[in-house]
């Protein structure tokens, strides 16, 4: 559009129009065809010397040129009062471009030409002053070309012809020309007093277009009044002399000066002495000079401009004098060119020679900006644009120089011919522009700092930017805006392109709004227009949707872009995709690696968090306006996901809604792209709900199915294992097992960090392996917060599931995967590490200002340790194995009521429990184990191995031996799909238990396979628990037992006792009694029987009922018994053959062997009596345990068999032979004062022969006489079971009572191994 | 007269602003060309223009809210030069070592004078007139206080500075100097 290029004052602007159906191209390529013309010489413009006309040609032989621009629009109407004061502001030429094919008649064209000239140019204004349409031939042999070179006003450019551009530059010159003659009957018109003082009339006089303005048209026959003869021919115009031609001298290098001073300054003079003296001729002499700089004779220019200034000095003109300065400053710089026309490389850096441009450009710039005010309302936006186009020129002077290393021949072109990037000279490349380096290098190889251009520049703006009228604030704007970029100085130039934004979308809104109805929610309306409401109401509720016109929209929006980027706002940070491909593409791209996460996390802030939240305000509001939905949705994502830490709740809320509703109306609009998934990383974790305990699969070997020989119950070791690490067993956990065709739910712990709800539009799991199948879900989000969400579905084929991350799309966007990888130990630390260099980095700032923008900090980190290494570590993720299907059983029903057992301690019961199987495959494998309360503790004892030996064994026979729960293994049978199977599980009452479970293990082992796979190695189980609540009750207490030797036989038992010989026999036959207390701590009464169970099915019972809070005695005897040596010297065996037990006791030989000995005969003692108790009058009975009492020594003596047993009896010694001693009550009735004999029979009962003696003690031994040894009496050898009678006589001497101990010994040892007794009574013979 | 200060951490943000009013009567430096301004509010955006040229309308007000633009004085603006001006501040204190940057850029009718710690803050004072010793002297004491403040081991270049303390003492001193 309109550029201000340095020398546009010495311009000769000539407008290309387009002419009939010019299509764009061919317009613009014929167009640049006649820029290449950006200067004529002087010599080459035909010279048109009819008197007045002839003022402003060139000499023949002048050396000079004529600058000329092509501008293809044309200034703005409200221009026109400019045109006397700024004549090179307006199009002096107009050259219609057509092109023209077989069917366009010459004559149509030149119509259509004209009128288009009639619409552009009102008819008050003065220019143009020449115009011509260059008709374009298109395609070969035209046959109206011929006709075309009569027609007028109209010039064919045939295709064929060879040399068209020297054709086109003649008729360039023959066009300018004319221009020139124009030029001097313009003047001639204002030479006259009426001119001149229609020229001081006003601040910017315009020419009436009946008088002054007529003879300018007469050429171009716009009208058909004919010529006003008094102003035409003026005589006094001839005359013209000018009071300071001495000046000229100064310029008299020059060849033109001689015609200059010959031809037009007399008659100046001349004419200013006839000129009346109201007003000054200043104004006069200023346009002469801009027409002298226009006609490229820069030395009358320059003689002119002088003598204007002279006589504004005196008067005040602020206006024209700033205008004035400008031209002179404009005739040096062209001097300047022309002078090192030829020499490119000579550049001085003084600033000197521009010097003087510089300072006649700032008092310029000063009157300008002094200037008081005009007096019509238009003169503010003229003279606010001058001022603009003032200062601009002063700026790119410096900008011209500066970029051009120095003043010389480079900064001439620039400021001459500023081409078609006027603002990106030579010396800056488009990369060079952000090299600061580069920059400051021109800087001081010109000697102009940058922040000086910068301050120059700065001066355009200010309020008074207002006054002008869109087309030109835009334009100002723009140069300003690109001076700046080019500059290095982005941040400024954000603040301008705001304003150039602010300005194109105030004329896009104003232009919607006169429609009425196509208008936004957001986009205010400005109060004065609200007469458009109902207006817009009556047509009903009929939406009318028109096809918007989009060009330039991207454009606005690069623009948009930029400017956010500056002040630190990344709006791609939410990218737009194709609908179609993406999702494909998002699947296979590779997951977001863990250090994005942690780089975020320490992501420093940047920027102007207040400006940055206008600005992007302002642009969504720009994209809403545009509209540009998807745009609209961009910018308001992306600043959600890159500003969330600095934008206020009512910020997030709204972009947040507009974003939607963007969003919603594109997708209505049938737009193919949508925006990637923006707001972070929304998932934290996945879980799989574990599975409930009924249904998890445990994975078996299938070797566990055969029995094994060597067992080690698996109830005594527990659960523990022996070893530290045992890698067998970390085998099996790798994989959590899932099954085939059951429903999986996994558990998502999504994040919400925003302030809105946040809708998913579909959350689904993203997994790989088998085929998972499942439904997306769609999830509201809370603001700010964690949520959990249950994805369910089902795994339909066996094999491994990997489950990746999830899905998620927002509602409008497209799907992303968020991957959540379980990260090694390697890549944790690798992780660590990061974060730790980025930690460290955190307030640390190498580059600051615009170096550091977040998304470039990446790419210069230097740190080695920050590097993300190129092999990257295949990622892990939650894996699973999928298991064929599974039976399913459940629990039908049970005996047990609400799931208690009430029981007595040791009493037995049976718990029936029904299975059924629900599932559609049978079961041929059932197997039931049982846990309770006691276990874990007994076992923990175990474990720690802190019991002795005895006690152990107690503790792994309670555990073997009398388990809560049992069962018969024959009761596991199949079960059929659907059919119902009984087990029968017996409980026993334990003391101490207070919970028991049921497992039960089922499984379809033996399942057809296809012949293709591998039998497998493992199977799956099921398992279902019963918890049991155990209350067991405490009844019966056994306390004091005790052992008792069976001394004599009262007469009263031996009465009462019908078996004389199998029973209580005194001490003959090895008995003894067992005692024990039962106490009865219940309410009720309980029977209790101790039964004996002995070898040979002597039996015998006991039994007393023991009501509640007494204790009873019971009493039952017992034949004492031996056991073999070898059978004692067996240890102490431990029921769970543990390995690594080592004795820690550290008895003797000898108490070891006690303690052998006591447990032995303990074991077999229990063995041989048990006891049960009875409910009195009730049906429940059990056991009763005497397995918590201990066993002493003295009990071991009594209960044992004696080695020898001693057999006395007393006899006389008749004649008829040996007389037994009458015996009654067990006792001997001997006489006194006679010989009786004793015989005493040692049978040996132990397993060995032995060799025996025999001491006797009588314990009135002054009263007995005995005959023989008392001690020590051999016995001799005896073998097992055999026994010999030795006989003692002896005499009772005294009446009374004696008793008589042998004691039977074994040779070389002292304790005795039996004893015998005998008691004698010796009364007077009654 | 009014004075607006920001320090600005190197990467750009504001940690701490002041807006200062002095007693001092403003130079009238207008230029002829800013009066009689046309009061053509068409649309927001001619409003976002009005406010960012630098006239000093009265609060431009928005219908549905969305985007608030103020006047000449609005703090958006300021702070739109404040961070404007920094381009040249960064040009300057490349190729110069002084710290105190006087009259560094002037935009609209704002002078920028800024203070370049060796740290790399940049405190950035916006201001109408000429008081070239008070500014001097206030950005020294503005720098005493600031280098207390980051004595402070949790703090650190990007902290944004709330100290009620550093806030008094700095107003004080704008009191004193501006």
């Amino acid at each position: 559009m309109d550029t201000h290029a340095f020398a546009s004052l010495a311009q000769v602007k000539i407008l290309l129009v387009p002419v009939g159906t010019i299509p764009q191209s061919t317009f613009n390529k014929y167009a640049e065809e006649l820029r290449s013309f950006d200067a004529i010489r002087l010599g080459d413009i035909p010279a048109d010397n009819k008197d007045e006309r002839a003022r402003f040609m060139p000499n023949p032989l002048s050396t000079g040129y004529l600058h000329l621009s092509f501008p293809t629009h044309p200034p703005p109407f409200s221009h026109l009062p400019l045109s006397l004061l700024r004549p090179s502001n307006f199009p002096l030429a107009v050259i219609g471009l057509a092109a023209c094919s077989k069917t366009d008649s010459l004559p149509s064209v030149l119509a259509e030409f004209n009128a288009a000239l009639l619409d552009i140019f009102p008819a008050g204004g003065m220019y143009p002053l020449a115009k011509n349409c260059f008709v374009f031939e298109e395609g070969e042999g035209n046959t109206n070309v011929n006709l075309g070179d009569n027609v007028p006003g109209l010039v064919v450019i045939p295709s064929m012809m060879g040399n068209k551009k020297l054709y086109i530059g003649t008729l360039l010159a023959d066009l300018c020309s004319h221009v020139l003659g124009e030029f001097g009957t313009l003047v001639q018109g204002l030479e006259s007093p009426a001119g001149n003082e229609h020229l001081n009339s006003a601040l910017m006089p315009m020419l009436p277009p009946p008088d002054l303005a007529q003879p300018v048209d007469n050429g171009r026959k716009r009208d058909s009044l004919p010529p006003l003869p008094n102003h035409n021919g003026q005589p006094e115009m001839k005359g013209f002399n000018l009071a300071s031609t001495p000046n000229l001298k100064r310029n008299s290098s020059s060849a033109s000066t001689f015609r200059q001073s010959t031809l037009s300054v007399p008659p100046t003079k001349k004419r200013l002495s006839s000129i009346g003296v109201a007003s000054s001729h200043g104004r006069l002499f200023k346009v002469l000079g801009d027409f002298f700089l226009l006609a490229g004779r820069t030395e009358d220019a320059a003689v002119w401009y002088n003598e204007a200034l002279l006589l504004f000095r005196s008067s005040s003109d602020a206006v024209w004098q700033a205008a004035t300065l400008e031209g002179m400053a404009t005739v040096s710089i062209i001097d300047a060119w022309s002078a090192g026309q030829g020499l490119n490389t000579s550049t001085s850096s003084s600033r000197g020679a521009w010097n003087d441009v510089f300072d006649k450009l700032s008092q310029a710039i000063n009157l300008y900006q002094r200037f008081p005010g005009g007096d019509g309302e238009h003169n503010y936006s003229l003279l606010a644009y001058l001022y603009s186009c003032a200062v601009l020129r002063q700026a790119s002077l410096l900008f011209s120089i500066w970029s051009a290393k120095g003043w010389g021949p480079v900064a001439f072109g620039t400021m001459l011919q500023p081409g078609p990037t006027p603002y990106l000279p030579p010396t800056l490349s488009h990369e060079g522009l952000t090299s600061w380096a580069n920059l400051e290098r021109l800087s001081s190889l010109s000697g102009i700092p940058r922040a000086s251009i910068s301050a120059v520049l700065a001066q355009v703006h200010g309020p008074w930017l207002l006054h002008l009228g869109p087309r030109e604030r835009i334009s100002i704007l723009e140069s300003t805006a690109s001076l700046y970029a080019c500059l290095g100085y982005r941040r400024k130039e954000a603040y301008i392109l705001r304003e150039v934004l602010g300005c194109i979308l105030d004329l896009i809104v104003c232009g919607r709004e006169e429609d009425g109805f196509s208008r936004l929610s957001s986009v205010p309306l400005p109060s004065g227009l609200g007469i458009q409401g109902p207006s817009s109401s009556q047509r009903g509720n009929v939406g009318v949707r028109f096809s918007e016109n989009i060009d330039g929209n991207e454009s606005v929006l690069r623009l948009l872009k930029y400017v956010c980027k500056v002040l630190g706002i990344n709006l791609d940070a939410v990218r737009l995709l194709e609908t179609s491909d993406a999702d494909i593409t998002e699947v296979q791209s590779a997951p977001a690696s863990v250090e994005d996460d942690v780089a975020t996390e320490f992501m420093e802030p940047y920027g102007w968090p207040e400006l940055q939240v206008g600005v992007v305000r302002e642009a969504v509001a720009v994209a809403e306006a545009l509209p540009d939905y998807l745009a609209v949705a961009q910018f308001a994502l992306s600043s959600l996901k890159t500003l969330q830490a600095v934008l206020a709740p009512g910020d997030q809320y709204h972009l947040y809604a507009t974003s939607n509703r963007a969003l919603m109306t594109a997708h209505r609009r049938g737009d193919s792209k949508s925006v990637e998934y923006w707001s972070g990383k929304p998932l934290v974790s996945i879980n799989l709900l574990p599975l409930p305990l009924v249904r998890l699969p445990i994975e078996k070997p299938l070797s566990a199915l055969q029995t094994r020989s060597s067992d080690i119950a698996p109830i005594l070791t527990g659960g523990t294992d022996p070893f530290l690490y045992n890698p067998r067993r970390a085998l099996g956990q790798g994989k959590s097992l899932v099954v085939q065709n059951e429903l999986l739910d996994f558990v998502l712990v999504l994040r919400n960090p925003y302030i809105f709800d946040l809708e998913i539009q579909s959350l689904s799991l993203s997994t790989s392996g088998v085929v998972f199948d499942s439904k997306p879900v769609r999830v509201v989000l809370p603001a700010g917060s964690l949520h959990v969400v249950t994805l369910s579905g089902k795994a339909t084929e066996t094999g491994s599931l990997v489950v990746r991350g999830c899905l998620v799309q927002a509602p409008g966007g497209t799907k992303r995967e968020f991957t959540l990888p379980v990260t090694t130990g390697e890549e944790e630390e690798r992780i660590s590490r990061k974060r730790a260099a980025l930690e460290c980095e955190v307030g640390r700032s190498k580059y600051s200002g615009l170096d550091c923008f977040p998304w470039e900090k990446a790419s210069k980190r230097s740190s080695t340790q920050l590097t993300v290494s190129t092999t990257k570590p295949p990622l892990r993720f939650l894996e699973y194995a999928v298991v064929p299907e599974q039976p399913l059983l459940r629990i039908r029903r049970t005996s047990v009521t609400h799931g208690a057992v009430m029981m007595y301690n040791g009493e037995m019961s049976t718990i029936r429990l029904t299975l059924e199987n629900v599932s559609p495959l049978p079961i041929d494998f059932l197997r039931l184990a049982f846990d309770d309360s006691t276990i874990a503790s007994a076992q923990q004892a175990l474990a720690t191995g802190d019991l002795s030996v005895f006690d152990t064994y107690e503790t792994e026979y309670d555990l073997l031996h009398r388990p809560l729960f049992a069962w018969n293994k024959e009761d596991g049978k199949d079960i059929p799909p659907g059919q119902k199977l009984t087990v029968n599980v017996n409980c026993y009452g334990k003391v101490g238990c207070t919970t028991g479970t049921i497992h039960v293990s089922y499984s379809y082992v033996h399942r057809s396979t296809t012949s293709l796979d591998p039998s497998p190695q493992v199977f799956h189980t099921r398992q279902l628990s019963y918890p049991v609540m155990v209350t067991v009750y405490h009844m019966l207490e056994c306390q004091g037992m005790d052992i008792l030797p069976f001394p004599s036989v009262p007469s009263e038992l031996d009465e009462e006792q019908g078996e004389p010989d199998e029973h209580y026999l005194g001490n003959e036959a090895g008995w003894c009694l067992f005692s024990v207390e039962v106490r009865n701590t219940y309410g009720l009464p309980f029977e209790v029987s101790f039964e004996r169970v002995q070898q040979g099915g002597a039996r015998g019972t006991t039994s007393t009922t023991v009501s509640p809070g007494s204790t009873s005695r019971m009493v039952i005897p017992i034949k004492k018994f031996i056991l073999s040596e070898a059978h004692l010297s067996r240890p102490i065996p431990t029921l769970s053959d543990r390995q690594f037990v080592v004795t820690k006791s550290k008895l003797s030989k000898v108490q070891e062997r006690a303690q052998r000995e006591l447990f032995w005969y303990r074991e077999e003692l229990f063995k041989r009596l048990r006891g049960r108790w009875r409910e009195a009058g009730g049906t429940r009975s059990g056991d009763l345990s005497l397995r918590q009492q201990r066993m002493t020594l003295p009990m071991l003596e009594t209960l044992r068999t004696e080695t020898a047993s001693i057999a006395m009896s007393l006899h006389r010694r008749e004649s008829s032979g040996n007389i037994p001693v009458t015996l009654t009550g067990g006792k001997y009735h001997p006489p006194s004062s006679e010989f009786v004999y004793l015989r005493t029979k040692v049978t040996n009962l132990s397993l060995t022969s032995l060799v025996f003696t025999v001491d006797f003690d009588c314990q009135s031994s002054p009263h007995v006489i005995f005959e023989g040894l008392l001690r020590d009496v051999p016995i001799g050898r005896l073998e097992s079971g055999e026994s010999r009678e030795v006989e003692t006589g002896l005499c009772f001497l005294a009446y009374g009572r004696f008793e008589i101990l042998a004691e039977a010994k074994i040779v070389g040892a002292t304790e005795s191994k039996g004893t015998g007794r005998l008691t004698a009574m010796v009364r007077a013979e009654e | 007269m009014s004075h607006h200060l920001f320090l600005l951490s190197p990467s750009d943000t504001p940690l701490y602003s002041l807006t200062h009013h002095s007693s001092k009567p403003v130079p009238n430096v207008s230029s002829p060309l800013s009066s009689n301004l046309p009061n053509w509010s068409t649309s927001a955006f001619a409003g976002t223009l009005t406010a960012l040229s630098g006239a000093s309308s009265s609060a431009h007000q928005t219908s549905s809210g969305t985007v608030r633009m103020g006047g000449g004085q609005d703090r958006h603006v300021i702070q739109m030069i404040a961070n404007a001006s920094l381009d040249v501040i960064e040009d300057i204190m490349k190729s110069q070592s002084t710290m105190f940057l006087k009259s560094v850029d002037k935009f609209n009718e704002w002078t920028v004078s800024a203070f370049i710690t060796p740290g790399n803050m940049k405190f950035v004072l916006l201001h109408e007139g000429k008081n070239d010793d008070g500014i001097r002297a206030f950005f020294t004491d503005v720098w005493e206080l600031y280098v207390k403040t980051m004595l402070n081991p949790f703090h650190t270049a990007h902290t944004p500075i709330r100290s009620t303390i550093f806030d008094t003492r700095v107003r004080s001193s704008a009191k004193k100097h501006l």
